[in-house]
Order: structure tokens, then C-alpha cells, then sequence
């Protein structure tokens, strides 16, 4: 099948700073330039770096990536409002684009001129419109709002009637960038709708979103965009998982910085009668390990160091998420493993048979205490590991996963 | 140049409904509505008549009444400088769509020029009226009108399309077309005919294509006969040449207009 995009190799540089927009800043840069030639540094980055993908008519190919990426730059060259610096693209059919809705909306017009006003800037005919302008209307849900200025709509009912409008062209090709935040639950769920009905009577889509869940939903190829490149091209699931993988090592990096600096502040509370050497994570093999999945054996081995002898301490380890969920504790109290005392280096460990964990990043509490647990000898809170799960495609992941076992259980028996 | 007037063809309802709106825009939540693109050529008229008749020197103005002289060359000038005006402001008026949506750039001052031909047209209503009042008779070279018109609003388009895309890059136009529109307007032949007996002035004060607009719309509609067409043959090229430098200029900066507003 003939591909309706094909965006080959492109390039886009843009200025960094601000540019002169008058001549009291222009004149001045004119001299500085003539004066010390070609001295000025180079002031320009480059938002897509040879980027190129092609998509067959119907496919729906979601861009993911984090801001600044280049997303809506490749939008925004797409649908030809900007033209690249090197490259060429090539599109065959109506394109229209699901961006920046309300955009044409005059506040002094009222509902009903905006429509007409709206749907002309998306090179709608006003037959066309006059033709589905009761389906945009009850799209909308505004009828009663429909003689009103449109300066006094809510926010809300603002971008509702942006989004009604849009979504009634009958484009080849749909180019939709985070429009499905707009409204209520139930209008986003109609947005949603929508869309999938466009592609599904064969409208090729292109679907710029941080909503995962729904990249995954309605596409059938999906880019990874980072630092203006393609980090990664093909089937949702796997660029998807991709993406989380580097959201959470960032996350994972953001935590142990925090723990880092967080320590130094309450370093100096006992006179360090017990140090924590160091804390060493592995599985059921004894391999060094900071990322797990969520089944594996998991030790925490924990280096200790100790000026004189002391009685009976308590170790304990709590698990704290990364979005500061406590997810548990334990201390060596209470599964009976009493040290006497301890005097020198030694090693203590924690053994899980499994975590149960969901996925995310996790970091390590852990402390040496007294044995009537008043008051810490040592504190650490520098350790973090990862947990992945199978199912990693969830926004919002699960804290704990149990062994879980359904049965149909026939009602007689 | 086949492609550029096909695509302005295609968004020929969206150039229309950017009129409209704004049309709408400029009369709503005004108690006169309309009434006001009557009402400002015609103060101005009683302004100049005044001036002029009482206070200065009276002009030549040869044959007609002084005030259907000074209405008829306000009535193209008003449209011409309130229109450009705007224009030169249209682009920078919309970021939100010239960032986010394509469509054809030539739109906002076009939708401008063609706001204010409405305007021009009821105040052309009222210079019937004064005609009526002030007993000038009516000719058939009225019908001939709009021929001139068509070459004011080339070159309308053609300014507008400098100064629109001029002061999308440097702030600084609107400024300084505001004062040289001034300049211009007394430069012009619009409430006093041009005269000096410097010839060298005479001559450059005669390539200002709107002294011959102006001047060619008097003869039309109030003297009855036809402008000398050997005198207008400059003026016309000059007016093409603006309108077409004008469009295919601002054509191909166009795609710079979403990084630079």
C-alpha cells in the first residue's frame, strides 16, 4: 500500500535566546556583527536531528517522548506551518490537525459565528458545515449556549466547542496532539471515541501524547522521539516500554540525589558508634543486582562496622516507593534472628523469597538501633532498586502484587 | 504564481469569514453600529470645511462645493489608512494561528482590506446624499468607479502585504507607518488639490499613485469625465509592480512567520 506520509531526513534548527524584533536591537547587533566578524557564538540548537518515518494509509503511529523532545516540531512541519531546515516531507490527502483546538475562536463572537468561523480556518466549506453543524453542536453538548459570546464560556465549554468542531472534518489524514485532556471525563471519553471511529473508517492518524495507555490504545506503530532523534520505531508495547525504562532510570537518579543530600544534613547525630559501610542488593543467585522483577529472590546484605560493643542491636529495612509510599518495615526483632552484640566489621542479612513488589523505583531505609529502639546508631537512606513486572505498561502501577489464583468454582460442588 | 491563486481560491470561505468577523468585531458592543464608518469621514469633512473655509486660505477646487470635494478624497483616503492600518497589525494579532494551523498567510491583511471595503461602500451611500444636497449632478462615468477602486485595493494589498510581514520581523513598522501615513495624507491630494510651482516637487509629489486615485475618482464621480489615461499610466504600473513584489514576497517568507512572531 501507498504510504500517505513519508517524512524523510529532516532537520530543524531554531534560535536560541531572543531575537531582535525592533530596529533599536537590530542596529546595534548589525555593528557587533560588522565589527568583530564571525566572532558571535553559534546561538542555534537543532530540534529534530535527521528524523524520518513513513506511514501507510490507515496505520495510526503514535510519537512519544519527553518534553522538548521534538514532538510538536514535527507537528508543526507536518501540518506546514513551519518548513524544515534539511529534509523533505511528502503527504498525500486532507490533512487536518487536532492541535491548539480554540485557537480561531474570537471572544466577541458568539458560539454559533465561532463555529462557522472555526471550521473555515480548517478549510471546511460552509456547506460542509451547515451540513454537520447539528452533529457539532450536539457534540458539543452547548445548545443552549449557542447565541452566547464565547468570551463567556467557561474554559471548559471553550475548548469543548474547539474540539467538536475539529473532530468533524472528514481529514485523510488526522494529526492529534494531547487534545484528549480537554474536558470532562465523559466528553474525553467521546474524544477518544471519536477518534477511534476516524480510524477505523481508514483515516490515517498521526498521535502525539504522554498518555501511554492511550498511545497504546489507538495506535499500531509508535516512535520514540529524544533529543530531536528517533530513539526507537515499532509496535507500541515495545517503544512504550522503552520510554518507561527511561523515565524511570531518570527517576531512579532524581531519588538517589535527593537521599544523597538529604543524608548529609543528619550525619553527625551519634558519634558514630556503628557505621553502615555499605548496602549491596542481590537475587537468589548471589548475583549483584540493582533492578529485579517482581518474583525474584532479593537479599539485602548489610556492611556494618562497629567502634565498641554493643548489645543486642537492632537492625531494621524499610521499603519506601519512590513517590514516598512506605511499603513496609522489618527489623530483626521480629523473625527471631536476635544479635547478641556485635563488636568490628561484620555482614547482616535480609532475605526475601519474593518481593511482590509492583513496578517502580524503591529505596532502602536502614538502620542500626538500640535494643529498646529509642534511637538510632546509624541511618542510611542512599540505597534505591528497581522492580519490573511483565505488566509494565500501566500509568499507575500497582503496589503489591499477590499470587493470585481465580477458580470457577461450580455453584453444587 | 497559478498556485498561489488557487490555494487563496480554495480559502476563499475563510478569507470571507475573517471579514466578516471582522466586521462583526469592530461594530459589537458599539451603540451606533455601523453608523460609525459613516460618521468619521463625515466629521472629518466638516473639520476640513471648516478649517479651510473660515479659518485658512480658501483653495482652488475649481468647480464643485468644497465640502463634496474634501468627502470625496476622504472617502477613498479613510479607507486606505484605516485598512492598511489594520493590516499592518493582522498578522502579529493572531500568534495562536499563525503557530498552530496552516492555511494560506495572504488571508489576514486581505480579510483587513476587504472589512473595510464595507465601510467604504456605506460611506459612498452618504457622498450620493451630499451630491443630492449640494445639487452636482449624477454622470455615467460613476459607473467606471470601480475600476479605480480595483486598483486602489491592488494597491492596498500589495502595501499591505509589506507592512504586514515587515512588522511581523521588526515592531517598529506599525510606528513608523503611523507617521508617515499622516505625512502622506498631506501629501495627497485628499482635502486640497496638489500644487506647488516647484516643478521638481511637482513631480515627485506626482508619482503618489493615490494623488492619482484620488483625483481620478473626483472626475468619475463628480465632474462627469473621464481621467486622462496617459497620466494614470505610471501610477498603475507602480501599483502592479507593489502588488506583485508585495505578494510573491510575502509568499515565499511566509513559513518563516511561525518561528519569528
Amino acid at each position: 500500500m501507498a504510504n500517505t506520509i513519508e517524512f524523510t531526513n529532516i532537520w530543524k534548527r531554531f534560535k536560541r535566546g531572543e531575537r531582535a524584533t525592533s530596529l533599536r536591537d537590530l542596529i546595534p547587533k548589525i555593528f557587533r556583527k560588522l565589527s568583530n566578524n564571525h566572532k558571535e557564538q553559534d546561538n542555534t540548537f537543532w530540534a529534530l536531528k535527521d528524523v524520518s518515518f513513513e506511514v501507510k494509509k490507515g496505520e495510526a503511529l503514535g510519537i512519544i517522548g519527553p518534553n522538548g523532545a521534538g514532538k510538536s516540531t514535527v507537528l508543526k512541519i507536518l501540518s506546514r506551518v513551519m518548513k524544515p531546515s534539511r529534509g523533505s516531507i511528502k503527504i498525500n490527502g486532507r490533512l487536518s490537525a487536532l492541535i491548539e483546538v480554540s485557537a480561531g475562536f474570537h471572544p466577541d463572537l458568539t458560539g454559533r459565528e465561532n463555529i462557522y468561523l472555526n471550521g473555515s480556518i480548517m478549510n471546511m466549506s460552509r456547506k460542509e458545515i451547515n451540513k454537520k453543524f447539528d452533529a457539532i453542536v450536539e457534540f458539543s453538548g452547548l445548545e443552549e449556549f449557542l447565541d452566547t459570546p464565547v468570551k463567556r464560556y467557561s474554559s471548559g465549554m471553550f475548548a469543548r466547542l474547539g474540539f467538536s468542531v475539529a473532530a468533524h472534518i472528514d481529514p485523510e489524514v488526522l494529526l492529534v496532539d494531547e487534545v484528549l485532556s480537554v474536558g470532562d471525563m465523559v466528553f474525553q471519553a467521546k474524544c477518544a471515541d471519536r477518534i477511534r471511529q476516524l480510524k477505523n473508517s481508514g483515516t490515517t492518524i498521526i498521535f502525539v501524547s504522554h498518555n501511554l495507555i492511550a498511545v497504546q490504545n489507538i495506535c499500531s506503530r509508535a516512535i520514540l522521539l529524544m533529543n530531536g532523534k528517533i530513539e526507537k520505531a515499532g509496535s507500541p508495547d515495545e517503544v512504550i516500554s522503552l520510554y518507561h525504562d527511561y523515565v524511570f532510570t531518570q527517576q531512579e537518579e532524581r531519588l538517589r540525589n535527593k537521599l544523597l543530600n538529604a543524608t548529609n544534613i543528619d550525619k553527625s547525630k551519634r558519634d558514630h558508634l556503628v557505621e553502615i559501610k555499605d548496602v549491596v542488593l542481590c537475587d537468589g543467585n548471589g548475583s549483584i543486582k540493582r533492578q529485579f522483577n517482581s518474583n525474584e529472590d532479593i537479599s539485602v546484605r548489610i556492611y556494618y562496622s562497629a567502634k565498641t560493643s554493643i548489645r543486642r542491636p537492632i537492625f531494621s529495612l524499610g521499603v519506601v516507593r519512590a513517590d514516598g509510599v512506605n511499603c513496609f518495615s522489618s527489623d530483626t526483632r521480629l523473625n527471631g534472628a536476635v544479635v547478641e552484640a556485635i563488636e568490628g566489621e561484620g555482614v547482616i542479612e535480609a532475605h526475601f523469597s519474593r518481593l511482590n513488589l509492583g513496578h517502580g523505583i524503591y529505596s532502602l531505609n536502614i538502620s542500626v538501633w538500640d535494643e529498646h529502639m529509642l534511637a538510632p546508631y546509624a541511618v542510611r537512606r542512599v540505597d534505591t532498586f528497581r522492580i519490573k513486572t511483565d505488566k509494565t505498561l500501566l500509568n499507575n502501577p500497582d503496589i503489591f502484587i499477590p499470587d493470585v489464583i481465580w477458580n470457577n468454582v461450580e455453584a453444587d460442588s | 504564481m497559478l498556485e498561489m491563486i488557487k490555494e487563496l481560491i480554495k480559502y476563499r470561505e475563510l478569507l470571507w469569514n475573517l471579514a466578516i468577523r471582522d466586521i462583526r468585531v469592530r461594530y459589537k458592543q458599539t451603540l451606533l453600529g455601523i453608523a460609525w464608518a459613516v460618521f468619521s469621514p463625515l466629521s472629518m469633512m466638516l473639520i476640513f470645511t471648516f478649517v479651510f473655509s473660515k479659518v485658512a486660505i480658501i483653495k482652488n477646487t475649481g468647480d464643485i462645493p468644497y465640502p463634496i470635494f474634501v468627502y470625496c478624497g476622504l472617502l477613498p483616503w479613510t479607507f486606505f489608512a484605516s485598512a492598511l492600518k489594520l493590516a499592518t497589525t493582522s498578522l502579529v494579532a493572531n500568534p495562536s494561528l499563525i503557530t498552530k494551523i496552516y492555511f494560506p498567510r495572504e488571508v489576514f491583511p486581505l480579510s483587513v482590506i476587504i472589512s473595510w471595503l464595507v465601510d467604504f461602500f456605506v460611506s459612498l451611500v452618504i457622498l450620493f446624499g451630499l451630491m443630492a444636497y449640494f445639487k452636482v449632478s449624477f454622470h455615467w462615468t460613476i459607473l467606471l468607479m470601480p475600476l479605480m477602486l480595483f486598483f486602489q485595493i491592488l494597491f492596498m494589498i500589495g502595501l499591505g502585504f509589506f507592512l504586514s510581514m515587515g512588522n511581523l520581523f521588526y515592531r517598529d513598522v506599525k510606528y513608523i507607518f503611523e507617521v508617515i501615513i499622516m505625512l502622506w495624507m498631506f501629501a495627497t491630494s485628499v482635502v486640497y488639490p496638489i500644487k506647488t510651482d516647484s516643478k521638481i516637487l511637482q513631480d515627485i509629489l506626482m508619482l503618489n499613485p493615490m494623488t492619482h486615485i484620488i483625483n481620478a475618482y473626483r472626475d468619475l464621480l463628480i465632474r462627469g469625465h473621464i481621467p486622462d489615461i496617459s497620466t494614470l499610466t505610471l501610477p498603475i504600473t507602480i501599483i502592479l509592480i507593489i502588488f506583485l513584489s508585495g505578494w510573491f514576497w510575502f509568499h515565499k517568507a511566509e513559513f518563516l512567520f511561525a518561528e519569528n512572531i
